[in-house]
């Protein structure tokens, strides 16, 4: 019941939301890795405790211990003893480039697709659904989180939109489909939204936001679907693009990039 | 409409009554326990004295055979307790999977983020669960909505003011599965006769005999919005008063709860 007070925020839910499957140490850092480069978690913010890591992923308290290792080895987390002591990222933004880049490099054009597809089919059907079942409260609450975001920042502009695309989920009144939002945003979140680092992404983001807001108001099924798709397909190009002039970067230089669109 | 469906209508009221009402009666035992422990310390409380209490009154719920409660505690005003601004006392019940994925979780503490200066700290005395029972000063059926924060699945919240002296002072809450009270509910509604749909006061259904209406769904039938806005507390309180329909459905308020069953016209 306590809505919207347990996590910080929703994003913030996503990141520590339960593991499935084998490699777990890899996969809790691989998602905290995501989280911090992309502003998810913030730098200087406290880490829950290895045994609380662990029982919120679902894991060992010796994989949570494992994955802070790797994180504390790749200089993104760093950890204070004694009072007033913990994990605490200390990632600052400059630079996150290359390990954004890595991430993006390590994924094929097939799997970026096929996340598009899987993704673009939750949210078509979350909207839809949202059209029909959102109460004129829901429609104003959706409308003030749009509106409350401050898209100037990256990190924040990411945040918002995970908040948006989990509070239209919600609206479609059904569980699953408010559970697998929150799986594939916990799994690719913050890469499917690579996009937002350029301001103009993030202009645009918020307008297609209104215009989603505006179909479910108009109970408009149809072009509520059809935005939630199109900004999904839009993010997965962008990164298929990037993807592209990276590889071709790299072919040419042989060396470490900041990767394309790149704007601090 | 004739007098067998009038019976049938009550009937329905009945079954829904008794079923939110034996959870509003915890609800109020808890109330009671909570505001006489707040009288014998004039009101001056910390947070661990209040958690050892309301521990102690949502564990035996849990451990209850039939409890289809699986979430449930205290919530504290904003700046009522001595040593904490927020304060969450709240308990996960071990049907409730929140968090663990598939394994069996067991009874557990919630784990509430309450530093107003965290980022994005989202003050819950605007939420429908807080804000209506304070406003009101009267017990209130948040829902049906998807919980992700704290149930991962279809939920209703139940709250109940608790107060000290005149001041409301926090709630005290239960959660339930929408799917357990579906179970409960649904056979004594079928068994009625007449189709019927119980909706909330926003027209939101929760429950209907009709296959075609889905839980969750908005039921737009024309001058119901209206109907529903008038509020439960204009009629007699045994059987709700009832507002028919230009189209013949009748909306009939199930005391006690804000919630109303809307009764298909008869077929001639």
């Amino acid at each position: 019941m306590p809505q919207s007070i347990r996590p910080r925020t929703v994003t913030h839910a996503a990141v520590f939301a339960p593991l499935e499957g084998a490699g777990r140490a890899e996969l809790v850092a691989q998602r905290l890795t995501d989280a911090i480069v992309l502003g998810i978690l913030a730098d200087g913010e406290r880490l829950p405790t290895e045994s609380l890591l662990a029982r919120q992923f679902g894991v060992a308290t010796v994989t949570a211990r494992e994955a802070l290792d790797a994180l504390r080895r790749k200089g993104l987390v760093e950890t204070k003893r004694g009072r007033g002591g913990g994990s605490f990222v200390t990632y600052a933004g400059a630079g996150h480039g290359r390990l954004q880049d890595e991430r993006l490099l390590g994924l094929s054009r097939v799997q970026l697709r096929d996340l598009g597809a899987h993704y673009a089919a939750i949210a078509a059907m979350t909207a839809e659904l949202a059209a029909d079942r959102a109460s004129d409260s829901d429609v104003d609450n959706l409308r003030r989180i749009v509106e409350s975001a401050d898209i100037v920042q990256e990190g924040a502009a990411r945040r918002a939109q995970g908040t948006f695309r989990l509070e239209v989920s919600a609206l479609s009144q059904s569980a699953r489909l408010v559970r697998e939002e929150l799986r594939l945003q916990s799994e690719f979140g913050p890469l499917l939204w690579l996009c937002l680092r350029n301001p103009d992404y993030r202009a645009r983001c918020r307008e297609t936001q209104r215009g989603i807001v505006a179909a479910i108001a108009d109970q408009d099924g149809e072009t509520a679907r059809r935005l939630s798709v199109l900004q999904i397909t839009d993010a997965i190009e962008w990164l298929i693009e990037a993807k592209a002039v990276l590889e071709t970067t790299a072919e040419n230089t042989a060396g470490p990039t900041n990767g394309p669109k790149e704007e601090e | 409409m004739n007098a067998l469906t009038r019976t049938s209508i009550a009937d329905g009221i009945a079954a829904v009554g008794e079923h939110f009402n034996s959870v509003f009666l915890r609800l109020e035992h808890w109330r009671d326990a909570t505001q006489d422990f707040l009288e014998s310390r004039g009101g001056e409380v910390t947070r661990a004295e209040l958690d050892a209490l309301v521990e102690g009154l949502v564990l035996r719920e849990f451990a209850s055979e039939h409890g289809c409660v699986i979430g449930a505690g205290f919530v504290a005003a904003p700046g009522f307790l001595r040593d904490a601004e927020w304060h969450l006392a709240w308990w996960l019940g071990d049907r409730n999977t929140f968090g663990v994925g598939a394994a069996a979780p067991g009874v557990r503490r919630l784990d509430a983020v309450e530093d107003s200066a965290e980022e994005n700290f989202r003050d819950y005395t605007t939420l429908e669960w807080w804000r209506v029972p304070v406003t009101t000063g009267a017990r209130h059926i948040t829902g049906p909505y998807v919980d992700y924060l704290c149930t991962d699945d279809y939920t209703l919240t139940l709250t109940v003011p608790v107060r000290h002296g005149r001041a409301v002072v926090g709630v005290v809450g239960a959660d339930l599965y929408v799917e357990d009270v579906e179970r409960a509910l649904l056979p004594r509604l079928a068994a009625l006769g007449t189709p019927v749909t119980l909706v909330n006061a926003s027209g939101r259904v929760l429950l209907s005999t009709d296959v075609h209406l889905a839980t969750g769904a908005l039921l737009r039938l024309d001058g119901l919005a209206g109907a529903l806005r008038g509020g439960e507390d204009t009629g007699p309180a045994d059987t709700g008063p009832a507002v028919r329909l230009g189209d013949g459905h009748e909306v009939v308020w199930c005391p006690g709860t804000g919630l109303a069953l809307v009764a298909r016209p008869a077929q001639r």
